[in-house]
């Protein structure tokens, strides 16, 4: 996931000029002389600068050099695992209403633990406590609607 | 938005052990059987919040069932609203509903219109007024009206809430009642009535038309001068401020309701249950004294009342609104 | 003095008592839970206020956002994870200072100076609560545009990395506040047809998903790092006090930026840390330490966001204008209670105003015991294995996001903010400054737009106002520097050392 700083700047050009060629094709609002566009356009300038100033390198001599932590030797496609917990979060999204809370909650920890390198006599054990400790805290302490699904919480 | 069918499951679970404590008084299906769950478009610890909440522990006690308060932010409410219109029509979901309801659609940015919901009871309205700073040379409302239409367009310049929000709506109302354009007045648009209240003390504004409980706790500590209030007649907490009508003869209500309602087609147990249970809540000491508290006008119509006062407000917010060029459609 | 000793009996009933204790718990849990920010946990206490007496009802507000301001240091400091936007400035020197083994020591610093904080705060409030208010009600959106602009500008002060990375993180930041129709000019910008976006992107998702998420998607690629050194968790308090003595001038500093920025409707904790710790830096004699694990900058940071919590209530007392997000729920429980804001409350209802004001004091006081022993509970997560915390974590920011509007768009958010955070992260562009943009942006365009609308698209009210004149100066000071410093390093003026430079 190291990219070159002409890679970012780049995405930092386009993703600012995007901004501000839409931002200014915004309608104006009527009755009034400043609109919804100026400050798109601004915001997108500043991108446009500001990426082409990365991608050229400029201000490169300020950079603490990283003392990078230990990446473990690569495997291919090891950088995909970085993907896991975003993919977790869709899996939530989805699962959540029909599966349940607690089904869902207790598959995101048990793949995120086994992903970490847990072994299963950790990861099960928490895949059934932590699910049920958050149900309890978020839905009885703060009340929030946490879908029941397939799985009823028995409290 | 198939979540919500799965919501009114939720309350499934908690009816089971419930059930047994209502039952005795079930000869045949009643509603509500189970506990009833109420959304509110808007965020918790705002006003629309607090009356739901007051609301809901009230008919907690009228139906005999929990009524939870679920707050359904996102979208400047749409997202709200239409969780409350697309419910599944059982009487297990409902919520409250505001004066932007007639609003939104008008801007373009839902379908959802007053006519997808059924309206239960409303419980509150709040009319704008219009304030001034309290070291304004204006010391009546009609002194303002003239000065503004001497001035040139864009000169004066008031606040009160968002761009296109319902002050901005009430300002362009009270400027085309006077013969004037609506934007003869410059809206600086605002984040909410707080602010604006802020910018007038600070002397940025010329007046505000926010509703007057908003406008309180600035008149109280002498920063702000109420000139008028856009209703039908005085409010009761504040009997001293003029109406409109009465100092200019100009008719304008708009208002910020606030309306408990369900999806359309709803049964016609939940109405027959709901709406007297909404007037008893109204009528309560507990109902009238918070809102009393709060200065929140105490305005009550039924089912069909405020189904009446939603198509009002919504062919005359969207007049206003195709008046100020807000109107998509 | 009467009317002291009632608010004493006043607060000494035993349901006062119960609920200060009670929401004290409940705030250090909610504040440090990430995902959920000191604003929720004082919303989600609304409903319970209904069922309180009116000092009750003021004190579990009080108490549990003193709280939840505090223990958002926590988890930031322990696991890189800020509880709330107020700590994001500097969890990464708390986290550089657990790395080096001195966690006990940020979290102390963290713990003594907020609680130093909110009683100069609260002192404030009771001394010059009608000076202070005359002062925010002097500030038009002229000043207040420059104010949210420097607290921008605090971003390329802070940053280790680059300023030109710091400002464009800043700008992506600013950019994304451009989502929705929460603009003045009330249209739906870049929202791609989707409802969910109408309102914006809230803070909180955006926070959880670029500190928690990512920090969970390191875990992942990376090998767990080597233990600490296994020692006892060392005194927490031991050694504070010669932090106080050594940063005295810091502290003091940090009290008054956060009870100034506190007293000014809009800007509240988040933005008091950031100026604070951005100040901090500048003014050191050591700015070459910031981000290795030096406290002198918790120390100021951390007593500026609990003053400007105190000093948040002086506009709402007084005239009813919200200082923050806690204190805009907070005047709709005073109002519900009976307790109508406005200077009559401080003349009519004395006794509970100095009743409130006991409730702060106190409330800041047992922040100290209760936030020792939530401090060594939570430090205990040190000692598990990575693959148990990392995993409840992503739980724990996928419900948090699902919580602050019951809505799963927020939970989708989350995981993209993760990605965003990861990948900036990885190639140096500092994820605090995106959510200083995120969380600065709103206020900046609304002040920015309607002052061009007053001043009929003038420039010069800008400048021309007196306290909006200096303002501009420090902000375009601020502005100007790293490029200053750029062109004289160029044009042989060196030797600047690079590290001060990126001050």
């Amino acid at each position: 996931m190291q990219l070159s700083d002409r890679v970012t700047g780049g995405v930092l050009v386009i993703l600012g000029g995007l901004a501000a060629w839409s931002g200014s094709r915004l309608p104006a609002v009527p009755g009034q002389d400043v609109g919804p566009a100026a400050f798109p356009m601004l915001i997108g300038s500043g991108l446009v600068i500001c990426g082409a100033l990365i991608a050229l390198g400029i201000g490169r001599s300020f950079e603490v050099p990283e003392e990078d932590a230990t990446e473990a030797a690569a495997p291919r496609f090891h950088g995909l695992r970085a993907l896991i917990p975003p993919a977790l979060l869709l899996f939530y999204m989805l699962a959540s209403e029909p599966l349940g809370f607690l089904l869902t909650a207790a598959i995101i920890v048990l793949i995120g633990a086994v992903a970490l390198g847990a072994r299963l006599t950790l990861a099960v054990p928490l895949a059934l406590a932590a699910p049920a400790l958050v149900h309890l805290a978020f839905y009885k302490l703060l009340r929030v609607p946490l879908p029941d699904g397939v799985l009823p919480a028995p409290w | 938005m198939t979540t919500i069918d799965r919501r009114g499951l939720l309350g499934a679970g908690a009816a089971l052990l419930a059930a047994p404590l209502a039952s005795p008084a079930l000869a045949q299906p009643r509603w509500p059987a189970r506990p009833v769950q109420m959304l509110c478009p808007w965020a918790a610890g705002g006003g629309t919040d607090a009356v739901l909440r007051i609301a809901a522990t009230l008919l907690e006690r009228e139906l005999g069932q929990p009524f939870n308060v679920v707050n359904r932010t996102g979208g400047s409410g749409v997202v709200g609203h239409t969780a409350i219109a697309q419910a599944s029509p059982d009487g297990y979901t409902l919520g409250i509903i505001t004066s932007e309801i007639c609003m939104l659609h008008w801007q373009g940015l839902t379908e959802v219109t007053y006519k997808n919901f059924t309206p239960l009871g409303q419980l509150n309205n709040d009319p704008p007024g219009i304030q001034v700073n309290a070291s304004s040379a204006y010391q009546n409302v009609q002194q303002l009206a003239d000065a503004i239409k001497a001035s040139p367009a864009g000169k004066f310049k008031a606040s009160g809430t968002g761009q296109g929000g319902i002050w901005h709506l009430a300002l362009a109302s009270w400027l085309g009642a006077m013969g004037l354009k609506a934007d003869h007045v410059r809206w600086v648009p605002s984040n909410g009535a707080a602010p604006a209240m802020q910018d007038l003390a600070a002397g940025g504004l010329d007046f505000t038309t926010c509703s007057v409980p908003e406008a309180r706790a600035m008149l109280d500590a002498g920063r702000a001068r109420s000139l008028a209030v856009m209703a039908p007649e005085r409010l009761s907490a504040f009997a001293n401020i003029p109406t409109l009508k009465e100092t200019m003869g100009i008719d304008v209500t708009a208002g910020a309701m606030r309306i408990i309602a369900g999806p359309a087609n709803l049964p016609a147990a939940v109405k027959a249950a709901m709406e007297p249970a909404l007037k008893k809540v109204f009528d309560s000491k507990e109902y009238q004294d918070f809102m009393n508290a709060r200065g929140f006008g105490l305005v009550y119509a039924d089912g069909a009342g405020a189904g009446q006062a939603l198509a009002t407000a919504d062919a005359s917010l969207g007049d206003a609104m195709k008046a100020a060029g807000l109107a998509k459609t | 003095m009467n009317e002291l000793l009632e608010a004493v009996r006043l607060v000494a009933a035993p349901d006062v008592v119960i609920a200060i204790i009670a929401s004290a718990i409940y705030g250090l849990v909610v504040g440090s839970l990430p995902g959920l920010s000191a604003t929720m946990a004082t919303a989600l206490l609304v409903p319970v206020t209904f069922w309180l007496s009116p000092i009750a009802a003021i004190a579990t507000i009080i108490t549990a956002s003193a709280m939840a301001i505090f223990s958002g240091d926590i988890p930031g400091c322990l696991l890189r994870i800020p509880g709330t936007p107020a700590s994001a400035a500097y969890t990464d020197e708390a986290y550089a200072m657990t790395r080096k083994g001195q966690p006990e020591v940020a979290l102390g610093a963290g713990l003594w100076f907020s609680a130093i904080g909110g009683i100069v705060g609260t002192l404030s409030l009771v001394l010059m609560a009608p000076l202070l208010a005359e002062m925010a009600l002097s500030f038009s959106t002229f000043e207040y545009f420059w104010l949210a602009f420097l607290g921008l500008m605090c971003a390329t002060l802070v940053a280790r990395s680059s300023p030109i990375k710091a400002i464009a993180s800043m700008l992506l930041g600013l950019l994304i506040a451009c989502i929705g129709m929460e603009n003045p000019a009330g249209t739906p910008r870049f929202t791609f047809g989707l409802t969910d976006l109408l309102g914006g992107i809230e803070p909180i998702p955006a926070l959880v998903g670029v500190f928690a998420v990512s920090e969970v998607m390191r875990a992942m690629v990376t090998a767990e790092p080597p233990k600490l050194p296994h020692r006892k968790f060392g005194s927490i308090l031991a050694g504070q006090w010669k932090l106080t003595k050594t940063y005295q001038w810091p502290m003091w500093r940090g009290n008054f930026i956060g009870v100034i920025i506190g007293v000014l409707p809009g800007a509240g904790a988040d933005m008091a840390a950031w100026v604070s710790y951005a100040m901090s830096k500048k003014f050191s004699k050591t700015p070459e330490l910031f981000g290795t694990g030096h406290p002198e900058g918790l120390v100021e940071a951390g007593a500026s966001n609990n003053a400007s919590l105190a000093s948040g209530w002086v506009p709402s007392l007084l005239f009813g204008i919200p200082g923050d997000t806690i204190t805009a729920i907070a005047i709709g429980v005073l109002y519900m209670k009976g307790l109508n804001p406005g200077p009559t409350l401080f003349t009519e209802n004395a006794r509970s105003m100095y009743a409130l004001y006991l409730i702060f004091i106190i409330a800041n006081i047992i922040m100290i015991p209760l936030g020792i022993v939530m401090i060594r509970i939570a430090s205990k997560v040190l000692r598990a294995p990575r693959a148990s915390i990392m995993p409840v974590i992503l739980l724990l920011c996928a419900v948090g996001a699902y919580a602050t509007g019951n809505n799963l768009f927020s939970v989708l958010l989350v995981g993209l903010f993760g990605i965003l955070g990861f990948v900036m992260d990885r190639n140096g562009y500092p994820v605090a400054a995106l959510v200083l943009g995120i969380v600065m942006g709103t206020m900046v365009e609304q002040n920015f737009i309607t002052s061009l609308i007053k001043s009929d698209g003038d420039v010069m009210p800008f400048f021309e106002r007196p306290v909006s004149a200096v303002l501009a100066a420090m902000t375009i000071g601020a502005l100007l520097w790293p490029l200053g410093v750029w062109i004289w390093n160029r044009t042989g003026g060196r030797r600047l050392p690079a590290q001060g430079a990126a001050e």
